[in-house]
């Protein structure tokens, strides 16, 4: 069985939560004691990562590192429809692999945001990181209000939403606890409405469920 | 930044950013707004702030019809911003002024405007009234700066600044319109202002950033900070409504329609009244039968009683669309639980009215419930339609004899289950049936909720007694024939009322010391026996003497 | 004037916990921030530890497996939790973690029950089990605190074992303007009270470190285990103690809506008002 290392607090593990609830994939979870255990510089950890980092994978003798790295492996492997990363179609393909990068840079900037007023990362600059995801989310935002325009749900195009939208989801919402308000994205913010709506969505702390959309509305 | 621009409009909004389900964040001058619009197309603009605990509505839920707080799930109605429920404590109604602070909202050029005390006409944008509405670029720099700078930008193009704070504000753009393709313009103007931007906020920077403003936050009512909250409202009319629809919804049943001409009305929850004041002097109560987040109108269902003193009669024969009616506001003393793990519904006749409006409420929430309608005939079942909304939660017992009745009864309530609450409401030997049959199959009385519409005992006015106020410190003498309420009232205690008949519960009065001689329908057999509570209108003492907690 | 001149007397005197001995013994120097003064905590050679701002020592204690400190001149020892010291019990710090609000707004959020449903959904609460029963609170003159005892709430996973929900009962102990302790009855010995705690370092009046204390008999459950159960719960807090406005938490009784629910929340309000705590908080209009 699929075995994920994660720690339930990690923006980066969520994104692979997420996949693995999206596809229903049997897995089981090893809870690594990243705060305060430091669990992920161990020894033991340090020879399945020798990056000591979350998320890592074991599947099927295989170890896999890397969020986005997973995620490619995730949906080649078990979304049988490949609507989440569809590698038919160059220009969608490039596209993803675009946002991907760009949800490392999100982790770069929130992400660190986030790990400095929580989580006692005093060594890095914070200030730097807000301005940094500020700069990243005004350019997610004009995306998808373009995206808006042409009735595009999702940030690459096509009726589904693919691994750009998980990839980008976590560190977009927690970004508050990084001192990152989110009121000046009004198209991201209705984004992320709408990804909460994806059937098979779970949470995470510092996440809630949105309410029932207008079309699972009863009458 | 001068006061007055509290009184101008300014747009918060792009009409397209509020999209269904969703709460849109806002801010002006300082002060955060949570826009949202509901499922009728309303437009509320509120500010952003749950007034329990203050916590950000704009992280709540739009469910369509209400919006829910995220940290304790209180619910706010569309338009009135009226709190409909506090799941802390299911049993009680809140009290009618938990209302949130709202602002005036006005849509129109594909804006949304507010304005903390704006009134009066929106601005005239002559030629760009139908323009296109440009993608708002917000910005880190003051309003003033943001308007100088756009000043020569492009005659085509009319602008709105939103001052957001002092060191905030959002361009909002609206062009005319041209041949030049939409998506295009959009671009175009996109990139353009985000140029401009981008050398704004440079301009901002090199000065000093001024202190944010720091919205004024109101106070809530003073009556709300102590508990229990107390009902201060008499049997007064406190609205005037034209009726807007009449129509016939069952063989001896019409609905109602009423529209209030100049007021936003009052916020009402599921199972509350209405005093509807007839032009022939009577006074009538009637439940309210709307789903929740219907607030820009109430409806009643009003059966035409065989022997009408004057009341259901008129309503039939003599009120017609246009008609103008005095009401009170809504009251609640048939308040719904929602933390029931499931709710039976058992309404006879009439007797849907209160609870068609409860059932809509669980049913939004998505809350499990049965609903039971038993009724003479099927061209006698009122509200079909929405009981048919509820599919396989609704079975119609139709045509039964009291004995078929009880038997269906015995089987509804056969397994009671002490996390299920009832709710009945219909014609009085129904709801003693029920209430016996319930008893008998081992529910509790605080599981059993019911609501007569009257009172059919005879009230005995025999005998004078005491009444002492303990927080008043008055005594007065309840003559022969005199009602405990009449006697506050002569001595100028506003004690509130509504049937008078000891049917509806709100008289109801705390009791410290004395004997009580109940005659009312409304409280349970155990709420009479504790004694702690009196119906003022028509229940006694058989003390000599009554302490009464007002 | 200095910023700790403006601070007022009571807030200036209290100790404060500002690092988990744990965290120390992974980071050399702990920086951190008190009552808007940057602090730095270390081992000394002697293998104690030590406390200094950039000017000055502090004075410095060790309870409950942090270090506490005070920027005055504290008149008392830091509050007593006597289940700390019992042989049996598991001590263990849980986490210390940042959040964007006042440190009253966070203590209020602990004493609150009404919300598992919402923000704890399925563990600490379910809908429809949203009832707040009332409760009793008393403000203790003896040992300046505040106690909230028969707090009962419907939980889903009462018990690890069992799969329905049942009541929990719970004791509240506010024994500090910034700190508070919930007792529950242990799933190993109903005779007895787990605890957590949470001791709240104010870092600025809209900023502060929580960290996180529990003493358990627990017996099955590893230390990461328990720690991750509590992080999992405060993560949940966090978002909506990040979002409430204001951050100060306002002691005019009229500033927002109290219920009857909010009993425990009505006696802190008024006690940090008689003690005239000023930081943190929107004083009451005189």
């Amino acid at each position: 069985m699929l075995k994920l290392y994660d720690y339930e607090l990690s923006g980066n593990c969520y994104k692979i939560r997420l996949m693995l609830s999206f596809l229903d994939v049997v897995h089981s979870i090893e809870s690594v004691d990243f705060y305060p255990g430091a669990q992920h510089k161990s020894p033991a950890f340090l020879r399945l990562n020798p990056m000591g980092q979350l998320p890592v994978i074991e599947d099927a003798g295989m170890v896999l590192r890397d969020a986005q790295a997973i995620l490619i492996y995730l949906a080649a492997r078990y979304d049988s429809q490949g609507v989440w990363f569809p590698r038919d179609d160059p220009v969608r393909l490039g596209q993803i692999a675009q946002w991907l990068a760009f949800a490392d840079s999100i982790t770069a900037t929130a992400s660190v945001a986030r790990l400095h007023d929580g989580l006692l990362y005093s060594h890095v600059d914070s200030e730097a990181a807000r301005l940094g995801a500020h700069k990243l989310f005004r350019i997610l935002d004009e995306h998808l209000y373009f995206c808006e325009q042409v009735e595009q749900t999702w940030i690459c195009p096509g009726d589904q939403p693919t691994l750009a939208d998980i990839a980008c989801f976590p560190y977009v919402m927690l970004s508050e606890e990084g001192g990152i308000s989110r009121i000046d994205y009004p198209a991201l913010r209705r984004w992320c409405d709408r990804f909460k709506r994806i059937p098979g969505f779970v949470v995470m702390p510092g996440i809630f469920h949105a309410g029932p959309g207008l079309e699972a509305s009863t009458v | 930044m001068t006061p007055n621009l509290h009184s101008h409009w300014f747009p918060i909004a792009s009409s397209t950013d509020l999209v269904p389900r969703h709460v849109y964040q806002a801010q002006l001058l300082g002060r955060e707004f949570a826009v949202w619009r509901a499922d009728d197309g309303y437009v509320n603009v509120w500010e952003n702030r749950c007034l329990h605990r203050g916590v950000r509505l704009s992280i709540g839920i739009n469910d369509g019809r209400e919006l829910k707080c995220q940290y304790h799930g209180w619910r706010y109605a569309n338009r009135t911003a009226g709190c409909t429920y506090i799941p802390a404590h299911p049993a009680d109604a809140p009290a009618r002024t938990i209302c949130n602070n709202t602002y005036p909202a006005r849509e129109a050029h594909g804006l949304i405007w507010t304005g903390e005390h704006a009134s009066g006409s929106l601005p005239d944008l002559g030629c760009f009234a139908d323009g296109i509405v440009l993608r708002p670029i917000p910005l880190n720099a003051p309003a003033e700066m943001v308007s100088e700078s756009l000043e020569g930008y492009d005659s085509d193009v009319f602008f709105l600044v939103q001052p957001c704070d002092s060191n905030r504000s959002i361009i909002r753009g609206l062009a005319k319109p041209s041949k030049r393709d939409r998506l295009d313009l959009l671009r175009y103007h996109n990139f353009a202002l985000q140029e401009l931007r981008d050398h704004i906020e440079g301009q901002a920077a090199s000065q000093d950033t001024p202190e944010p403003l720091v919205p004024i936050i109101s106070q809530v009512a003073a009556e709300l900070v102590d508990l229990p909250v107390l009902h201060t409202i008499g049997r007064q009319a406190d609205f005037t409504v034209t009726i807007t629809n009449k129509e016939t919804v069952a063989e001896d049943v019409v609905r109602l329609r009423l529209e209030s001409l100049t007021s936003v009305l009052p916020t009402f929850q599921p199972g509350a009244h209405i005093d509807l004041h007839l032009q022939n002097g009577l006074v009538r109560q009637y439940s309210l039968t709307n789903g929740p987040g219907e607030t820009d109108h109430y409806t009643i269902g009003v059966k035409r009683e065989i022997e009408s003193r004057g009341g259901s009669a008129t309503i039939h024969d003599h009120l017609r669309v246009g008609d103008n009616l005095a009401i009170s506001a809504p009251r609640n003393n048939f308040p719904l639980r929602r933390d029931a793990v499931r709710t039976i519904f058992i309404a006879g006749g009439i007797g849907v009215t209160p609870l068609i409006s409860m059932a809509q409420a669980l049913n939004v929430q998505g809350l499990d419930f049965a609903f039971h309608y038993f009724v003479q005939s099927e061209t006698r079942a009122a509200f079909s339609q929405e009981l048919h909304a509820f599919n396989e939660a609704t079975t119609f017992h139709i045509n039964l004899s009291p004995h078929a009745t009880s038997e269906e009864l015995t089987h509804i309530l056969s397994d009671p289950n002490p996390t299920y609450h009832i709710y009945v409401c219909g014609p009085i030997p129904m709801l003693d049936a029920t209430r016996k049959i319930a008893k008998k199959q081992g529910w509790d009385d605080e599981q059993v909720h019911f609501e007569y519409f009257k009172n059919t005992n005879k009230i005995n006015t025999e005998g004078s007694f005491e009444i002492d106020l303990a927080r008043s410190a008055c005594t007065f003498t309840v003559s022969e024939g005199q009602s405990i309420l009449e006697v506050l009232r002569s001595n100028g205690i506003n004690m509130p009322s509504s049937c008078e008949t000891g049917a509806c519960g709100t008289c109801r009065c705390g009791v410290i010391a004395g004997e009580i001689d109940h005659q009312d329908v409304y409280l349970t057999d155990s709420e009479k026996a504790k004694g702690n509570t009196i119906m003022t209108c028509v229940s006694r003492s058989r003390s000599d003497r009554l302490i009464l907690d007002i | 004037m200095t910023v700790i001149d403006s601070i007022d007397p009571v807030v200036r005197d209290l100790w404060y916990a500002v690092a988990a001995l744990d965290d120390l013994d992974l980071i050399d120097v702990q920086e951190s921030v008190l009552l808007d003064t940057p602090i730095n905590v270390c081992h000394d050679t002697s293998g104690g530890v030590q406390c200094r701002t950039e000017l000055r020592p502090l004075p410095v204690c060790e309870r409950y497996g942090y270090v506490w400190t005070s920027l005055g001149s504290p008149q008392t020892d830091v509050f007593s939790i006597p289940e700390y010291v019992e042989p049996d019990r598991r001590n263990i710090h849980a986490a210390t973690i940042g959040v964007h609000t006042s440190a009253p707004r966070t203590i209020e959020n602990f004493l609150d029950m009404g919300h598992f449903p919402y923000v704890h959904t399925g563990i600490l609460g379910a809908e429809p089990h949203t009832e707040v029963r009332d409760y009793n609170v008393e403000v203790s003159v003896e040992r300046d605190e505040i106690v909230a005892t028969n707090c009962l709430f419907w939980q889903p996973m009462a018990a690890a074992a069992s799969s329905s929900g049942a009541d929990v009962d719970y004791i509240y102990r506010v024994p500090h303007p910034y700190c508070a302790i919930l007792y529950k009855s242990s799933p190993i010995d109903d005779k007895r009270l787990d605890v957590i705690a949470v001791f709240l370092q104010p870092e600025t009046q809209e900023q502060v470190r929580a960290h996180m204390m529990l003493s358990l008999l627990d017996e099955a459950s590893t230390d990461h285990q328990i720690r991750l159960f509590q992080q999992t719960i405060f993560g949940q807090d966090k978002p909506i103690l990040e979002n409430q406005f204001p951050k100060r938490l306002p002691l005019d009784p009229r500033a927002e809506t109290p219920i009857r629910a909010d009993k425990s929340a009505i006696a802190y309000r008024r006690w940090l008002s008689d003690k005239g705590i000023t930081y943190g908080v929107i004083p009451a209009a005189a």
